[in-house]
């Protein structure tokens, strides 16, 4: 299987904080992939990084070409969108006006972008209802709902999600989790999860990798991950 | 009672044009997090350029549009060479680059056209008989060709906002740049956009606003606009396009209303009195009228 995303030696940091040292992934066209690790460990500045939201050094190829150093506008004009850590919607504008802006790389095809933004009302009936209210107004679930709907209104070939569990009730997180299972199993995209609900993580991943203060501790198929003590007592909690 | 109307025309003129300036502000704060106190000057040097083209025979509406273009290539181009790369590091830069800003436009309008006042050509017809009575009182056309002008000014920033995808992007950049850069919205784009649509508005304001004052055209011009402007922005919330209007036609109202009738402020100290706005509003309700509270469901 040929690498959809690449990355070698990654180095990334805040100012003077280097987090990552030196990091080396890939993740394959339709593969999901999910990183587990601490707080701290380095996985939000992963997402982060690959997203073109902070500097980095070291290689970041997407379907061949480098992607290292480009600014977030023109990663996801490459096909990858991220749903930060704590929703990415704006809160200003409703929910309708989220997915039109979600779609922005898209240009002026309004009919395509028309027809998605229905099939997202589709696969989220609570959108169609609260669409024409300001996306602050709506509950933690119903945002990260939206913020997903946001980050595939690009139509990107690889979803970067950071921790959409967060902070969210069972019934939400099962319903989004299905909804990430349906987009890898019907339209193909690929998934690189960063996720604190490892059990639900793993069952949606073929692959994992363990993230430990910036460096990649291990990795494998997501089976073997689930079978491992020192991942079962460390992420799984039994 | 023909007295009071007259007050009340005069101040729904001034405030118009703090209303279209309060705009300007708020598209920049919007997007830039911070007040341009360069504004006024940047009308102010578009203004000059209208004058000077007056004067070389050019009729005053088209020295309008020539300003109004010289705004907004002149707004753009200051955000791209000069806003741009301080914006990353903070806010506060910016606003230094502002009020540098602010110093050399003056000082270069004072280079190139010297510091005597100019009489300024009006866009209306401003003779003395030429106005419509209404109920005794006189609204004279020069100020109803403002509050048209001004209307025409607010009417297409609602459809930018609301109706086009530029728009869109613009309100998206201002509520949460992070996340429209990751839409994939050009956000520095975005910004010189604003920054050009300002200074568009500020020139339109300065080519109206000179020859209703009867200083006309100097060096000193737009500041005290820009104060009522800044009053008119925080009255309303400074993110708040619908408070900038508002508060401009409150401030112009209220302005002419206090020179008129409260007599011991006078013509002498209403720039005191917008600056006291200026603190009770930043005391009493800091997000103004219109303004976002920094309140929501997580």
């Amino acid at each position: 299987m040929s690498d959809l995303l690449h990355v070698e030696g990654l180095v990334a940091g805040y100012g003077q904080a280097q987090v990552l040292h030196g990091v080396d992934l890939t993740v394959g066209a339709g593969e999901v992939v999910v990183v587990l690790g601490a707080n701290g460990a380095g996985k939000t500045t992963l997402m982060r990084a690959i997203a073109g939201l902070l500097p980095s050094r070291g290689a970041i190829a997407f379907g061949g070409q480098p992607l290292g150093g480009r600014r977030p506008e023109a990663v996801v004009a490459r096909g990858v969108s991220l749903v930060p850590q704590g929703r990415g919607t704006f809160t200003a504008l409703t929910v309708h006006e989220n997915l039109r802006v979600g779609a922005a790389v898209r240009g002026k095809d309004k009919d395509g972008i028309a027809a998605d933004i229905e099939h997202w009302y589709e696969v989220f009936p609570v959108l169609r209802a609260r669409a024409k209210q300001v996306a602050g107004t709506l509950s933690g679930g119903e945002q990260q709902m939206l913020a997903v709907a946001r980050a595939l209104m690009s139509r990107p070939k690889l979803l970067l999600c950071d921790e959409i569990s967060l902070g969210l009730a069972p019934k939400i997180v099962a319903e989004l989790f299905a909804v990430l299972r349906k987009i890898n199993d019907e339209d193909g995209t690929a998934l690189l999860l960063v996720e604190q609900n490892a059990e639900l993580a793993l069952d949606l991943a073929g692959r994992a990798y363990l993230l430990e203060v910036g460096r990649v501790a291990g990795q494998g198929p997501a089976a073997e991950f689930r079978d491992n003590d020192a991942v079962r007592r460390a992420y799984l909690g039994y | 009672m023909s007295l009071l109307l007259d007050r009340l025309f005069d101040g729904i003129t001034n405030g118009c044009v703090y209303a279209i300036m309060a705009l300007a502000l708020v598209i920049v704060f919007r997007g830039s997090g911070t007040i341009n106190f360069a504004q006024g000057e940047l009308a102010l040097f578009t203004t000059y350029v209208a004058w000077w083209l007056s004067t070389l025979g050019a009729p005053i509406w088209a020295g309008l549009v020539v300003a109004t273009v010289v705004g907004l290539v002149l707004g753009a181009g200051i955000e791209r060479t000069l806003i741009r790369p301080v914006r990353r590091r903070n806010d506060m830069a910016v606003l230094i680059v502002c009020l540098g800003l602010f110093t050399a436009l003056n000082a270069l309008a004072g280079l190139i056209w010297n510091s005597e006042s100019k009489v300024m050509p009006s866009v209306f017809p401003n003779g003395l008989e030429d106005y419509l009575s209404i109920g005794g009182a006189r609204l004279y056309f020069d100020g109803l060709g403002v509050w048209l002008v001004v209307l025409v000014v607010v009417g297409l920033m609602f459809l930018l906002f609301n109706r086009t995808r530029l728009g869109l992007h613009m309100r998206a950049v201002a509520n949460a740049p992070e996340s429209a850069a990751l839409s994939g919205v050009r956000t520095g784009r975005v910004l010189m956009f604003g920054w050009g649509v300002s200074g568009a508005i500020g020139a339109v304001a300065g080519v109206l606003v000179t020859p209703l004052s009867p200083q006309q055209l100097g060096l000193q011009t737009m500041f005290p606009i820009l104060i009522y402007a800044s009053a008119a922005a925080l009255f309303g919330g400074l993110d708040s396009p619908v408070g900038a209007v508002v508060g401009g036609l409150v401030l112009g109202v209220l302005q002419q209303l206090i020179m008129g009738y409260v007599g011991f402020i006078g013509d002498t100290l209403p720039q005191t009195a917008a600056l006291s706005i200026i603190v009770a509003v930043l005391v009493l309700r800091p997000n103004g009228l219109f303004g976002t509270r920094q309140l929501e469901r997580v």
